[in-house]
């Protein structure tokens, strides 16, 4: 994609997410009680650990706020991606499911960015927003002070983390293809992002190999969280570069399961 | 409209039960995503509680042992029990499909149970079936129950639960335009309070007494608990007869609600003709 298009797509995503707003402050109740819903609902985990460490115990080596950091990021890379891509495995199951994807075939952009696009999803705003605020106690609880170094590292694997959430999104979608009508997909990622949530010490070696290079997840949430608290994680920037390879998988996949759509004429 | 002879209902339930099974059988390989996503949920939470029991023996009386077999019987209970009687329900009233049912001489709710019952049959062989064996055979969790019998009788109570819980959620689909966000905020209460992420135990005293009086836990904890052999709740034990004896009382008053709800909701309800 040249700059140009990347331009004309960020001015699209721009007008989609004032559209977006606006339907959002048009149904406001709705929004909010759909907002407060997907919040609470990605700080359930938070809970669990709250009640865990509530009842004297732990994870090893890991106070009750540092895991909750882990998780924070966690619920803020999930609000973010969803802002960007959270319709897509949904947009795209229903489209093929119902034979409609023509419509978006026949349109002259590229069918994953229009669908990415229209389908943006402003209560996941509330979701990173709760992710925030659960990241600013949690690091204001177990983080002293933050260099500038750990900043930066921070910010670096928290945007390979978000390549992690996209790739895994378009991975789903992609499956649709073949896998017609499942609306069941997105419980797959929801499973394997679990892996992302809590410290990896508490996984095996070969296990924690696995979720920080081949299905890198462990980027999500545990190594972002890790950098913020100054703690090494080894590998960690090589596995960045496996995020981003992650994510390019993930659309060269989507481009190429596309062709196995068959429809009648939407 | 005159309702079934009592002797035609069970014909009326098998009759729709196999029809739902074979509907649902079409697309098998939905349920199969079970058989990849309940392990792992599962190998998440054995090493979560191998971590967080690293240091000790016992959690508000579990032990790490019993702690796994928990989390093996919620994970099987819930593919026994599963529910989406709400959305259903809510689909009809919001297309007014509901009138093709309204006009006919079975209750909605008997049809739907009945549903229930064919899908949750494909639940169990593609499901259940699958899980138990991977739990057992690979990961070696011994999921024998303290006592079948009570088992069975708590699983069909908490299978009744689940279906009321969620049938008296799709009657207030008569009310609200959209209930969507009413079914969410239920869903995510019984996520936490069935004791499906962790066991109610855990929580404050105070929350685990309100459990009592909550349906959430009649669903999946107390069948759980029926598994392991005891039950305890804010401080309460009871026995497994005991406890069996309050979730079929609780099963009796979520029903009386359902038809409550069934025949003020009925009187609310508008089509012009489908």
């Amino acid at each position: 994609m040249d700059t140009v298009a990347a331009r004309r797509y960020l001015a699209a995503y721009r007008v989609c997410l004032r559209i977006a707003a606006r339907q959002a402050t048009t149904y406001r109740a709705s929004f909010l009680l759909s907002s407060l819903i997907a919040l609470v609902g990605n700080l359930a985990f938070p809970l669990v650990t709250v009640l865990i460490y509530g009842s004297g115990a732990g994870f090893p080596g890991w106070t009750a706020d540092e895991v909750l950091l882990i998780q924070g990021v966690f619920t803020l890379s999930a609000g973010l991606s969803g802002l960007v891509l959270g319709a897509v495995v949904q947009v795209t199951i229903d489209r093929v499911r119902q034979g409609t994807l023509e419509v978006v075939l026949l349109k002259p952009v590229r069918p994953l960015p229009f669908i990415a696009l229209t389908g943006v999803q402003p209560e996941s705003a509330g979701v990173a927003l709760g992710g925030a605020v659960l990241v600013a106690c949690a690091a204001s609880r177990s983080v002293q002070t933050i260099s500038v170094g750990a900043a930066l590292s921070f910010v670096g694997l928290f945007l390979a983390g978000l390549c992690v959430m996209a790739g895994v999104v378009l991975v789903m979608a992609a499956t649709s293809f073949r896998w017609v009508g499942n609306s069941r997909l997105p419980e797959i990622a929801d499973s394997v992002q679990m892996f992302g949530r809590y410290p990896m010490a508490i996984f095996p070696g070969a296990l924690q190999g696995v979720v920080t290079f081949v299905v890198p997840v462990a980027m999500v949430g545990f190594v972002p969280a890790s950098a913020l608290l100054g703690r090494s994680v080894a590998g960690a920037w090589p596995a960045a570069a496996t995020c981003v390879a992650f994510l390019a998988f993930g659309v060269w996949l989507y481009d190429r399961q596309i062709r196995h759509y068959q429809g009648v004429g939407g | 409209m005159t309702a079934l002879p009592l002797t035609q209902h069970w014909a009326v339930m098998r009759a729709v039960s196999v029809v739902t099974y074979k509907e649902w059988a079409a697309y098998r390989t939905h349920s199969l995503v079970s058989v990849f996503v309940g392990p792992v949920y599962f190998v998440v939470q054995y090493f979560i509680w191998s971590a967080v029991y690293g240091g000790t023996d016992t959690l508000h009386g579990i032990e790490h042992t019993q702690m796994i077999r928990y989390f093996g019987a919620v994970t099987l209970i819930g593919y026994l029990t599963m529910d989406f009687a709400d959305w259903n329900l809510s689909m009809l009233v919001r297309t007014g499909r509901y009138l093709t049912f309204a006009l006919r001489p079975l209750h909605h709710r008997f049809f739907a149970l009945s549903q229930k019952v064919g899908h949750r049959a494909l639940g169990f062989v593609f499901e259940f079936l699958p899980c138990l064996l991977i739990f057992v055979l690979l990961f070696g969790v011994d999921m024998r129950p303290a006592s079948a019998g009570w088992l069975v009788v708590t699983v069909v109570l908490a299978f009744l639960m689940g279906f009321y819980l969620r049938y008296c959620l799709g009657l207030v689909s008569f009310w609200l335009v959209d209930s969507g966000g009413l079914r969410g905020v239920v869903t995510i209460l019984s996520g936490l309070f069935s004791g499906a992420l962790i066991p109610l135990v855990f929580f404050p005293h105070w929350l685990q007494v309100l459990q009592l009086f909550l349906p959430f836990q009649y669903t999946l904890y107390v069948p759980a608990m029926v598994f392991a052999g005891s039950y305890d709740v804010g401080a309460t034990h009871l026995s497994i007869a005991q406890i069996v004896g309050c979730q079929a009382v609780a099963v009796g008053v979520m029903f009386l609600l359902s038809e409550v709800l069934h025949r003020a909701a009925a009187r609310r309800f508008t089509d012009a003709g489908s």
